[in-house]
């Protein structure tokens, strides 16, 4: 009787599993094209951003502003850690790869949430990330899934199997204050584009090409310029050595141009420039670069000289939207520093810029400068803390991904509304002997920077009109978020709070249509696709995975 | 079929294996790593040795924990209340393994500096033990019954929740913090006892301290110790113009005062 019964669920299982590469795909493998044509596959999400223009959107509409009432929990995957999630999982023709914080993958049916099979990583016990051990995602080629680590490897599994198939050591983990790589890495033709972190911890950036058959590294661009390069000496000193810029989030790609766009992070020490007169390039840019050779076409600088940790590693949206009555390709831009800049994709020339949340810091932009800021005086970290600055360390906008429908033509983007104490720090270049003590700094005696009420900070989901920078619509949320928005063609905007509500609102008009309580911080950005020709919604929330489906 | 029936069962069986072994990793279980006993007190603590903690504090941690250690990304450290342990080894664990689950990475320095960043911690959250209060303690308590503190302060098992409790205050709070937060309470409220009156669509409100709020609900502690929470439906108005429950005791006679703050400077808890 039971053995009857096991039979029965395998043969379904083979039904389910055919009718679902009959509905959604073509299976394995993905190649190149497929990615280029990602859009075409919406029962499939194929990288990061869903495609390579960094939209986030996807073209499933069976979920509908009519019957997202009905969206129920369908199944849940326990990460059974207690990181939180913040991976993006990749779908392929019913089968989710997602990773776990600490550098496993898991293989699920995505009907169901059952795993299929687990690769683990294991790192050394101590790793040198910033903000948690986190993980953001995977990139396929082929048949094989490519992931970053914690300990500053890259590795390709078998996407069959588990099965590793090569590992490649991207720098020494534990150079200078320390290295890692939580990112999803990308692929563009023929090359796997991996990022690296450790903005906070004294170390040089770079942006890495691998081949995804052997592992072998093809170039490296050092995102400071070194000695002989052009823009060497926007650094005061040695303090390029130590610069940051680091490359912790993943980029964009445009075929039509073959550029590839990377954004790049703070530098280093973040609240303290003593040591790092200048423009301290290319720190808080974003790359635009050839993907063959690795070399700079151009770039921009959001925050020259950054004193405030306002990073530039948010994905690259590019559309082409109506700017003064021309279309453009540009890149649409909500920056960590507050303001939503459309850059010329195609040159770098900046456009415009217009803030998108409270902000203190700038007046302005120099058109004649190719779009420099004018800075505001007063808005430095201060040895007793500056407590006037808006947006706040973690800025209007952070790594969460944004969202672009070509539907509504509207941005969307879940924004955070803060200030927060600025403190320069009597930091001592980590590079430096470790022997010698910064000066003595008996600071329990300074008294203490202001207690933030919880009502003096919030976030907000908004939709931005890209040609104007006009905000259409924005739904308030209590706590500043740390997820970002999918956007959908059954005319939705989904994301989740910071306090655990996942929720749907109408694209169109921002109204909320459907929450869900799963109590678990939400660090990531939902996804959709199809299995068993239905369409689902998975979202990160804690250290669960929840998908959701139609009643 | 049995046949396959086995098969099932040793597919179910191998991947039962697999989430066993997945939380093994010690890092995440939450295990330190093995290694030298940690001694049971601090072998670095000597008004250098934290002050060198006070340094190495501003690069290591003060990125999350502010420079100060008021907080901000990380835990603040000034109120002296370790969700992990506040014992010598416990705060050595924490800063030399990370805290698996939070943002909090190992530290990457030496043992030796990790002890005197434990002094320096310590020290952050032990204001009151640098400080004897010239009052008389005896009195104090008196004081405190008659002023009714206990309605809403709890020390040790007696006493209310609506406020904080204050057990170890006295080590854990210099005196000008415990004058302040009685002739002027507002001025530094732990999150945790923010005021909140929720005003419902029905025209009842419901005053209290808030426990948590999400864009759905919130939670209140009302002012009679009853844990409320409210749809946000049924809300129209949520308030936080008066910032502490707490009456301001401004009307205490010089002596009074001095005499309750010499008692809760009295007030060092088991540490």
């Amino acid at each position: 009787m039971r053995s009857s019964r096991a039979g029965g669920w395998i043969v379904t299982a083979v039904l389910v599993t055919a009718a679902s590469w009959t509905l959604s795909g073509q299976g394995l493998p993905v190649t190149y094209e497929r990615l280029l044509k990602a859009d075409q596959e919406p029962g499939n999400w194929l990288m990061y951003s869903n495609t390579y223009a960094g939209w986030r959107f996807s073209r499933l509409n069976q979920i509908t502003t009519q019957n997202v009432k009905n969206l129920r929990v369908k199944w849940l995957f326990q990460g059974r850690h207690i990181e939180k999630f913040e991976t993006t999982p990749l779908v392929v023709d019913g089968i989710m790869y997602l990773t776990r914080p600490e550098n496993a993958i898991y293989a699920v049916d995505a009907l169901t949430g059952r795993q299929m099979w687990t690769y683990e990583h294991r790192n050394p016990e101590r790793t040198f990330n910033c903000c948690g051990r986190v993980n953001r995602g995977l990139a396929i080629l082929g048949t094989t899934l490519f992931m970053n680590t914690l300990d500053m490897h890259v590795v390709a599994v078998d996407a069959k199997s588990g099965r590793e198939l090569w590992k490649t050591e991207i720098f020494d983990h534990t150079a200078a204050g320390g290295y890692a790589a939580p990112g999803a890495p990308l692929i563009v033709k023929d090359k796997l584009i991996v990022g690296m972190a450790g903005g906070e911890r004294g170390v040089s950036g770079f942006l890495d090409a691998y081949d995804p058959k052997t592992g072998q590294r093809l170039w490296r661009f050092n995102t400071i310029p070194q000695p002989g390069d052009p823009n060497f000496g926007t650094w005061a000193g040695d303090s390029w050595k130590t610069g940051g810029a680091t490359t912790w989030n993943t980029g964009s790609y445009d075929p039509d141009t073959n550029t590839l766009f990377w954004g790049t992070s703070n530098p280093w020490p973040d609240y303290n420039d003593d040591m790092r007169a200048g423009d301290n390039l290319y720190s808080c840019s974003v790359l635009a670069l050839d993907p063959d050779t690795g070399k700079l076409k151009w770039h921009y600088q959001f925050t020259p000289h950054d004193l405030h940790d306002w990073d530039s590693t948010q994905n690259p949206v590019l559309i082409d939207t109506v700017f003064l009555g021309q279309t453009r390709k540009v890149l649409a831009w909500p920056n960590r520093n507050g303001f939503f800049y459309l850059v010329d994709r195609t040159n770098g020339k900046f456009l415009s810029a217009k803030a998108f949340v409270k902000q203190t810091w700038n007046d302005g932009f120099d058109f004649e400068n190719n779009g420099r800021p004018q800075v505001v005086p007063g808005n430095d970290p201060t040895p007793e803390g500056n407590d006037k600055v808006w947006p706040g360390i973690d800025g209007g906008a952070n790594w969460m991904s944004h969202s672009y429908s070509p539907l509504t033509k509207l941005l969307y983007v879940f924004a955070r509304e803060e200030r927060r104490v600025f403190t320069k720090n009597e930091i001592q270049h980590l590079t430096t002997d470790p022997n010698v003590a910064p000066t003595p700094a008996q600071l329990y005696n300074r008294g203490r920077g202001p207690r933030f009420a919880p009502e003096e900070s919030w976030g907000k989901a908004i939709a931005i009109d890209p040609g104007t920078g006009t905000i259409k619509w924005e739904f308030r949320v209590v706590s500043p978020p740390w997820g970002g928005l999918m956007s959908t063609a059954g005319n939705l905007v989904f994301g989740g709070t910071l306090e655990g509500v996942v929720f749907a609102l109408n694209a169109t008009t921002g109204e909320r249509l459907w929450t869900f309580a799963s109590n678990g911080p939400v660090y990531g950005t939902a996804i959709s696709y199809l299995a068993d020709g239905k369409q689902f919604v998975s979202i990160p929330a804690g250290d669960v995975i929840v998908t959701f489906g139609l009643e | 079929m049995h046949r396959l029936f086995w098969i099932v069962c040793f597919v179910a069986a191998l991947t039962a294996g697999m989430d066993a072994q997945a939380p093994q990793n010690p890092a995440l279980a939450g295990a330190a790593p093995p290694a030298a006993p940690i001694p049971d007190t601090n072998p670095f603590s000597s008004p250098a040795d934290i002050e060198q903690g006070g340094a190495l504090f501003q690069t290591h941690c003060s990125y999350c924990h502010g420079s100060f250690g008021e907080g901000g990304r990380g835990a603040d450290l000034t109120a002296g209340v370790y969700k992990r342990g506040g014992r010598d080894p416990q705060l050595y664990a924490s800063i030399r393994n990370g805290i698996p689950g939070s943002e909090m990475a190992p530290v990457r320095i030496t043992d030796e500096e990790v002890w005197k960043v434990v002094g320096f911690v310590k020290r952050l959250g032990s204001q009151g033990l640098l400080e004897k209060a010239p009052g008389d303690s005896t009195a104090g308590r008196l004081v405190y019954q008659k002023m009714g503190c206990a309605s809403c302060h709890r020390i040790e098992k007696d006493g209310g929740n609506l406020g904080p409790e204050l057990t170890e205050i006295g080590r854990r709070r210099g005196l000008k913090f415990l004058t302040e937060s009685i002739v002027k309470p507002e001025a530094d409220v732990e999150i945790a006892y923010r005021a909140v009156q929720v005003l419902l669509k029905s025209g009842q409100t419901v005053s209290g301290i808030r426990l948590n709020r999400d864009d759905l609900s919130i939670q209140v502690r009302d002012a009679r110790d009853n844990l409320r929470s409210i749809l946000m439906d049924n809300v129209q108005e949520i308030r936080y113009d008066k910032p502490s429950l707490m009456p301001a005791y401004t009307a205490l006679n010089q002596k009074d005062l001095g005499d309750v703050i010499a008692y809760l400077n009295s007030l060092k808890g088991a540490q």
